[in-house]
């Protein structure tokens, strides 16, 4: 079971790192400062409200984003997420911790040095779409070159490229207010990344969305990362989205995070309840796969199953079990990784019949006591979870 | 409606806050209010009629007048030393001359630059112009104005009018947008300024008309400089909430950009927010037309000049000439500037015709203009004008004649029955009595602090030394009122029921909300010649439209749902009306209320102009007679009362804001 341990504790040696993010607060009041360092650090909101009038958005979280992943942070409304992206980009500033953008203390730069970053490397996709309504298509998306002050012709044929990309090819001369929502959010997808920017932030860019259009630019961006090769941090209330377009997940509740990992890792290893409630929902054996359950042969046991790739879910997998009593061979490459039986799934499959949350944080705990000490991901969780 | 009209934590909730629990609503709140008034305005008779017995003893009598002739005196002392030190003191040198100077070549400079282009190159270009922007419609709006200008034989008056208003509209957005931009994005801004834009919009406009004559002498700069001041504020406040306005999300999209603070306010605020901006620029310019004909009072030339010229004279028919100039020169100005603000009806052209448009258009300027001055054209020539000044007296005689002994019965009894018992009442009763029943009248509908503030404009009224004229003018004003208010809110409660009458109505009251005050003098003077009685009745007149349309819109903002729940449990249209609606309408009730007497307030000290005496004429006679002081304090006293009306009528509306 060794091959889940996937997350490591956050390295700072910057190379590797996009963004890494430490210990960042954002109180939003006037006695700021009269909550970090204090008893109240600790305290549960409505405590610190009632005694300081702050509300605390960010509680002292901690990540990094490591290059060319998408980064998602998921959470309900309120939870401090949307703070926490403008963090990022210091839209809020933040009221204590700090940010490093390839290495480099984005709080600690000057306006003129943070204009740079935003024109260059950081690009944001916004729920409501920010657009221009006065502005054509076109200059919509050019907008971002217009501030560099690149020429005309120029950023016009950067924005033509952007707008054909993200298939709106034949607006360019329309107005923001003659195109439906979804094709307004594909010109503050084109305009975000006409600046050729090495990180997307999304904040809850699809949100807004019709859920058959969002399915569609949830493809859009899938596609685009790929082509691109971003760096993205993207926000939502949504654990579908979340789990189809997240290589991690950052689990938010009151400002804090709760657990980061693969969706694997929070759908089949809650860090506690709230997390295991709120995945509750999700039919595991469209999530988990093969490499998740992979595991040594037992004595005795036939090893002669049909061979499947790590990367296949659960629901795959059992019509091969049903059509063999032998545990399927889990392959990589040449290599092999393990097997997969059917009790395995079995378990899987249990686990996700299972309505009261207790009852399946007792097994998930039971099975997260069997993993060796060292493996779990608390590196990238700054607390390790109040429900627990 | 109940609760919400009980402010919470409201240091002085009025007495019938906590007389009762709050289970009358809205109309129990009006009636207790009501009958407090009452009992004090039996308490002023009372007093009245007690010092008369006692054979007006000096203690109970008017305001004494010592300190408010040594302060009048101070203030001709303050004249005296400007008018001696204009051409010496570096302030005068180096400040107020330059300014004015300046803004005298800039009025005469247009002025000039009109008269080179002649009749028929301005008639061109107002005809480009408007076309180009507001759509051919306007555009024939506009030459129907222009050959008003000359078929009145009143062209080179009309030029001199509009360089006024380009002059004074330059310097008031000049001032204006930067004003209004600053409190856009600045919350510490816009705190501070907007109490001094409130307080600029109650001012009446006669009240601004000293202290520019005493910095800027008499004349047209003076005029320009007040026109400005007083049009300010609308471009100031609008441009404000236009800024703020723009959408947060395109800020914060732009601003993740990387957009600079100056990129931020060119890029994204100001075309966002032109549109909405320019409706302002349009509020300033109909104000900016209001104010350069009052302004003809300190010396500003031009078609106000006209009119005040021909009421001095009583002759109506060249008032009434001047009088429909005007009026078409505001409409005319309105169109074309809303029209720019709505972008409406304007022309559709492709981008690539725009400059060869632009250039036909300059072309035919300038071929109407050369084709002017080579038949030596200049303005429109005045022999060949229509006077219909001598038709217009000779129907003016015929009504006089018609029925003027009915509006002669009805001003006498008008003047003996209402209006002279209420001036002597308040002139007559002891002073001190009058202060405590305006602060308790404030205490009544405002709560502790109007009464303070109420209590205070008086005894600075009373300390201005006008006391005896400010109490008639007050009475004036509350006579007009009370008629006002009245036909306002029948008229609105009548257009509120039938759509018929409404849709007839709605023009009528968008033309007259378009016209300068000065000119419902005149069908006021025609109706009832000179005295009180025609500035009351122009006063009406004037203040009726927006008590009407406030009063009509309150009662249609009444949920459809709320009506259909009460006419569901039986109600009469009468228990509806006045069990629902109205209750439920008070917030506009109330502001009808305030608009109306602020309002009359401003048009009853214009009535000065055609006798109707008091506050008003002081202004007008320091004016003439070089009587500053006496000028002054007449126009502080009719500030005085505007912040008394405005602050106890807008009861504890702002409050609950």
């Amino acid at each position: 079971m060794s091959t889940q341990a996937t997350e490591s504790a956050p390295d700072l040696d910057a190379t590797d790192v996009t963004f890494s993010v430490r210990n960042l607060w954002k109180i939003f009041g006037k006695n700021a400062d009269k909550v970090i360092g204090t008893d109240l650090e600790r305290a549960d909101r409505d405590r610190v409200k009632e005694e300081t009038g702050c509300t605390v958005a960010v509680r002292d979280v901690s990540f990094d984003v490591r290059p060319g992943e998408i980064f998602v942070v998921m959470g309900l409304s309120g939870s401090g997420k949307s703070t926490l992206i403008r963090c990022l980009t210091r839209l809020i500033e933040p009221t204590s911790g700090s940010v490093r953008l390839d290495g480099e203390d984005i709080e600690q730069a000057s306006d003129q040095r943070l204009r740079e970053l935003r024109r260059h490397k950081m690009a944001m996709v916004f729920q409501h779409f920010g657009l221009l309504p006065n502005r054509r298509i076109i200059d919509n998306v050019a907008y971002g070159l217009e501030v560099r002050g690149m020429a005309r012709e120029e950023r016009y044929a950067r924005a033509r490229e952007m707008i054909d990309m993200v298939g709106l090819s034949g607006y360019e001369n329309a107005r923001p207010g003659e195109l439906s929502g979804g094709m307004q959010q594909r010109v503050g997808l084109a305009r975000a990344l006409a600046v050729d920017p090495q990180v997307l932030l999304f904040d809850e860019p699809f949100s807004a969305l019709d859920p058959l259009i969002r399915r569609d630019m949830q493809n859009e961006v899938v596609r685009l990362q790929r082509e691109l090769n971003k760096t993205s941090v993207f926000i939502t209330h949504d654990l579908q989205e979340a789990l189809k377009l997240g290589d991690r997940i950052a689990i938010m509740r009151d400002g804090e995070l709760v657990q980061v990992g693969t969706p694997e890792e929070v759908v089949g290893r809650p860090a506690n309840a709230y997390v295991a409630d709120f995945t509750s929902d999700v039919a595991r054996t469209t999530v988990l796969t093969a490499r998740w359950l992979v595991r040594d042969a037992f004595p005795g046991e036939r090893t002669d199953g049909p061979t499947t790739a790590p990367g296949t879910v659960l629901a795959q997998v059992l019509p091969m079990l049903a059509a063999s009593t032998a545990p399927v061979r889990v392959v990589e490459g040449d290599t092999l990784l393990g097997y997969v039986g059917r009790d395995d799934v079995l378990r899987a499959i249990a686990e996700d019949q299972l309505n009261d949350v207790d009852q399946v944080a007792a097994i998930v705990e039971e099975t997260v006591e069997e993993i060796p000490e060292g493996a779990v991901d608390h590196g990238d969780v700054t607390s390790p979870g109040d429900g627990a | 409606m109940a609760t919400v009209t009980e402010p919470a934590g409201d240091t002085a909730t009025g007495p019938s806050g906590s007389k009762d629990t709050g289970s009358r609503g809205a109309g129990g709140w009006l009636r207790g209010s009501t009958v407090q008034a009452l009992l004090v305005v039996v308490v002023l008779v009372a007093g009245y009629w007690a010092a008369r017995l006692m054979g007006d003893p000096s203690w109970a009598g008017g305001f004494p007048t010592a300190i408010g002739d040594r302060f009048m005196a101070w203030l001709d002392g303050i004249y005296a030393w400007v008018v001696e030190n204009r051409n010496d003191s570096p302030l005068f040198l180096y400040f107020f001359n330059y300014v004015s100077v300046g803004l005298g070549s800039a009025v005469v400079l247009i002025n000039q630059f009109l008269d080179f282009l002649t009749w028929s190159g301005v008639t061109a270009l107002g005809l480009f112009v408007s076309w180009r922007f507001a759509g051919w419609r306007v555009a024939l709006l506009v030459l129907a104005t222009f050959a008003v200008f000359a078929l009145t034989g009143l062209w080179n008056e009309s030029m001199t009018t509009l360089s006024l208003i380009v002059t004074a509209v330059f310097i008031a957005l000049l001032f204006g947008v930067p004003l209004g931009i600053l409190a856009g994005r600045s919350e510490a801004f816009y705190r501070g300024l907007r109490p001094l834009l409130d307080f600029m919009q109650i001012m009446p406009a006669f009240a601004y008309l000293l202290p520019f004559v005493l910095l800027f002498g008499i004349g047209n700069p003076a005029a320009a400089v007040v026109t400005a001041v007083y049009a300010l504020p609308p471009v100031a406040r609008i441009t404000a909430l236009a800024i703020r306005e723009v959408p947060k999300g395109a800020i914060e999209a732009t601003t993740s950009l990387g957009s600079t603070p100056w990129q931020i306010l060119t890029k994204v605020q100001l075309p966002l927010a032109k549109r909405t901006i320019l409706l302002g620029v349009n509020q300033t310019i109909m104000l900016a037309v209001s104010m350069v004909v009052i302004a003809s009072v300190i010396g500003a030339g031009g078609l106000g000049d006209a009119i005040y010229q021909a009421l001095s004279k009583v002759n109506v028919g060249q008032a009434f000439q001047a009088g429909v100039a005007i009026v078409m020169l505001a409409i005319a100005m309105d169109r074309v500037t809303g029209a720019v603000g709505h972008g409406t009806h304007v022309p559709h052209i492709p981008e690539r015709y725009r400059l060869p448009v632009s250039a036909i258009g300059l072309a035919a300027i300038i071929t109407a203009a050369a084709t002017g001055r080579l038949f030596g054209l200049g303005g429109w020539p005045r022999d060949m004008a229509v006077d219909i000044a001598d038709p217009v007296n000779a129907v003016y005689e015929w009504i006089q004649s018609e029925i003027g002994d009915f509006t002669a019965v009805l001003g006498t009894w008008l003047l003996n029955g209402v209006l002279s018992p209420l001036s002597a009442l308040l002139t007559g009763s002891p002073w001190w009595l009058v202060v405590l029943a305006a602060a308790a009248l404030g205490w009544i509908f405002a709560g502790g602090r109007t009464a303070l503030v109420s209590a205070a404009a008086f005894v600075a009224i009373g300390l201005l030394g006008v006391w005896d004229n400010a109490m008639d003018t007050l009475s004036q004003v509350l006579v007009a009122s009370a008629v006002t208010i009245a036909l306002g809110v029948v008229l609105g409660v009548l257009m509120s029921r039938n759509d018929v009458f409404a849709a007839i109505l709605r023009p009528i009251l968008d033309a007259m909300q378009t016209l300068p005050p000065f000119v419902y003098l005149i069908p006021a003077v025609a109706l009832f010649t000179i005295g009180r009685v025609p500035a009351l009745a122009a006063a009406v007149i004037f203040a009726l439209p927006p008590v009407i349309r406030l009063v009509n819109d309150g009662i249609r903002g009444v949920p459809a749902s709320t009506i259909e729940a009460a006419a569901s449990q039986g109600s009469t249209k009468w228990q509806l009306l006045t069990k629902v609606e109205l209750p439920m309408a008070r917030g506009s009730l109330l502001l009808a209320v305030n608009q109306g007497i602020i309002l009359v307030l401003s048009m009853v000290v214009m009535g000065a102009l055609v006798g109707a005496g008091s506050l008003g004429f002081d202004v007008v006679f320091g004016l003439s007679q070089n009587m500053l002081g006496l000028g002054l304090a007449s126009g502080l006293a009719i500030v005085c009362l505007g912040l008394f009306l405005d602050r106890v009528t807008q009861g504890r509306r702002a409050h609950r804001a």
